[in-house]
């Protein structure tokens, strides 16, 4: 490759011009001369031995079963036991419903935000910096602030008052609400997201394709659907994307706020998955409920670039 | 511009403003809109700040006027003694912030570094097979996984290098786990300083390697701060790992520290809201410092420098 020999016969150009060579400068021209291996190694050593290495093992101890007495080879047996688990399927259940819910309000909600403050607002630096709060918070913090709020006798207990006749809600601790709770607290944090991103992407809307679209008359209606929404596509795409990806994973706001309960209400998969490996030291199931996530996870992040793609057009 | 003869009416690609339109036209031309734009976003902004706000003032509070009804707005009488309380009933939480911050700011050094070094390689020379242009793809596609999906796997390996329960074996995780945001972030920043800036600094005498450490990285200064700050709050924050492959107090950090004031019997309120504010202090310092890249970063770099 012509850069390669460039970079020796650069390599080597310096080290003729100096006949005192020391062994450190020796040293320095060996890593010159293979630093574009070198500079990679560590990134793609530790990406190897901690996601792909680990992977396959997952693939792997996915086909045995853990005893006390050691492993066994099963082949698909966990697989086929995940199919009959009531537990797992409710964890697909309770996992859809938080994913469409808190990514749908989300994403509805923080569109419509930014599109509301997309016009000659001051104080636009300060606003951006505020809501950037809660998606920094970590989410154990954030747990433990919403159980706070969820707590009897709690603030949000006072504020439903008036709709309850002052009964305790039980926010997280009857079925009925919990996961929705859970959901409340997700788009709280998340909403502001949706807001940043879609926000800069209006504002990156060229002006002088609006103004033109002023002056042929078209109408605001017609003007987000024709300019804004497709000027916008694959950012939303990728906002949707990310927020898909990462609500599908959700585990520390479900730890910390109801540990999956109560009953199972919450038990999201990654929780289910939790308790399968870490209480009941179940890792062969536990390792098939993970490889069948992340199937699940490519499945879907690749179908939905492809509907964005057939719905948008390209 | 167009004239009135190019475009006449009927030829018009839009039809005409309909009576609603035309209707919210003098509305925001009294500036009624915009006040009550302004009235939604501090609606906004009270929903998004009240609950930091509340665990904050909680500090203050004691049991009784935490959880009342009607609950207490602004903590009068504060007690201020509940913050060396905390430290006197649960000692260990200091360790807990000590591993955290040992854990945080070895693995921000070492993704930080190994990361930049990674993008400016992809930037500057040409790998056969393409892979200059696959491998980046490869790092940032790991991002996407669950990292649920491997944690097994991890424990099992980690328990038998003995790794389980030790700094290193936190800190190793955090630095994969962080290894694709810095070579995303890093990469845009590489591509904008110029090739023969290296060239002449060879030119000059330097070797590569030098010419990268002397003149380069300090150019991409705001790349390295914006992927630094990045990785420390990710790392500061981490729960799932932690909860798995910490679990004494050589290892555990302040997000399982903060969980285990929540158990399935009691929530030690004060401690917990007292803990959990000391852990959000310094993101929230973080936070001001980067709010710009922070954006980038959350987008995946699809938004703004």
């Amino acid at each position: 490759m012509a850069t390669e020999t460039d970079q020796e016969a650069r390599a080597s150009a310096i080290g003729q011009l100096r006949t005192d060579q020391s062994t450190g400068e020796r040293v320095l021209l060996w890593v010159d001369d293979h630093l574009k291996w070198l500079m990679t190694l560590p990134a793609v050593l530790i990406l190897f031995s901690l996601t792909f290495y680990p992977l396959l093992r997952a693939l792997q101890i996915s086909t045995l079963q853990y005893l006390p007495t050691g492993t066994t080879f099963v082949g698909i047996e966990n697989y086929a036991n995940l199919l009959d688990s009531e537990a797992f399927l409710n964890s697909l259940v309770v996992t859809a419903k938080f994913v469409g819910v808190s990514v749908g309000i989300e994403f509805i909600l923080g569109f419509s935000i930014a599109l509301l403050l997309n016009r000659k607002l001051k104080l636009r630096g300060l606003w951006q910096t505020l809501i950037l709060i809660p998606m920094i918070l970590s989410p154990t913090v954030i747990g433990l602030i919403w159980r706070l709020m969820y707590a009897p006798n709690g603030l949000l207990d006072y504020i439903a008052a008036p709709f309850t006749g002052g009964a305790n809600v039980g926010w997280i601790s009857e079925t009925g609400t919990a996961l929705y709770s859970v959901i409340l607290t997700d788009i709280w944090q998340w909403t502001p997201f949706v807001v940043l991103v879609l926000f800069a992407g209006l504002q990156s809307v060229p002006d002088d394709i609006r103004e033109a679209a002023i002056m042929d008359g078209a109408s605001t209606r017609q003007r987000f659907l024709d300019i804004t929404l497709p000027y916008l596509k694959s950012l939303i795409v990728l906002v949707l994307i990310i927020r898909l990806v990462d609500a599908l994973r959700v585990f520390a706001k479900v730890y910390v706020l109801t540990r999956g309960g109560p009953s199972s209400a919450t038990n999201v998969i990654s929780m289910q998955m939790y308790r399968t490996a870490f209480r009941f030291n179940n890792f062969g199931e536990a390792s098939a409920m993970a490889v069948s996530l992340l199937v699940l996870v490519m499945v879907l992040a690749m179908s939905f670039m492809k509907i964005a793609n057939v719905e948008f057009g390209s | 511009m167009t004239t009135e003869q190019d475009t006449p009416a009927d030829t018009l690609p839009y039809k005409q403003p309909s009576r609603t339109e035309e209707w919210f036209e003098t509305l925001s031309k009294y500036g009624v809109t915009k006040a009550i734009v302004y009235g939604l976003l501090g609606v906004f902004l009270v929903w998004t700040l009240f609950p930091i706000y509340w665990l904050v003032t909680a500090t203050l509070k004691t049991r009784q006027t935490l959880l009342s009804f009607p609950p207490q707005w602004i903590p009068l009488d504060a007690q201020f003694g509940n913050f060396a309380r905390l430290f006197a009933e649960r000692p260990e939480f200091l360790t807990y912030i000590i591993n955290s911050t040992l854990v945080t700011v070895v693995t921000t050094v070492l993704a930080t570094t190994i990361g930049a070094m990674a993008a400016y390689a992809f930037v500057s020379f040409d790998y056969p097979y393409n892979l200059d242009f696959h491998l980046p793809f490869y790092i940032l596609s790991t991002r996407f996984m669950p990292p649920i999906v491997t944690i097994i796997p991890l424990f099992v390996i980690f328990r038998n290098l003995g790794l389980v329960n030790t700094l290193q074996g936190l800190i190793l995780v955090y630095t994969m786990f962080n290894i694709p945001f810095a070579v995303w972030m890093m990469k845009g920043f590489f591509e904008e300083v110029p090739e023969s800036l290296v060239e002449s600094a060879m030119i000059d005498g330097h070797t590569h390697i030098g010419a990268f450490f002397k003149i380069v990285l300090p150019l991409v200064k705001p790349g390295l701060v914006a992927s630094a700050i990045f990785t420390t709050i990710i790392t500061w924050n981490e729960l799932l790992f932690a909860v798995i492959l910490a679990l004494n107090d050589n290892a555990i950090t302040v997000p399982v520290g903060l969980a285990s004031f929540v158990t399935k019997f009691s929530v030690q309120w004060i401690n917990m809201s007292v803990a959990a504010t000391i852990a959000l202090a310094p993101v929230l310092v973080f936070a001001f410092v980067a709010r710009q890249q922070l954006v980038r970063g959350f987008s995946m770099g699809a938004v703004g420098k």
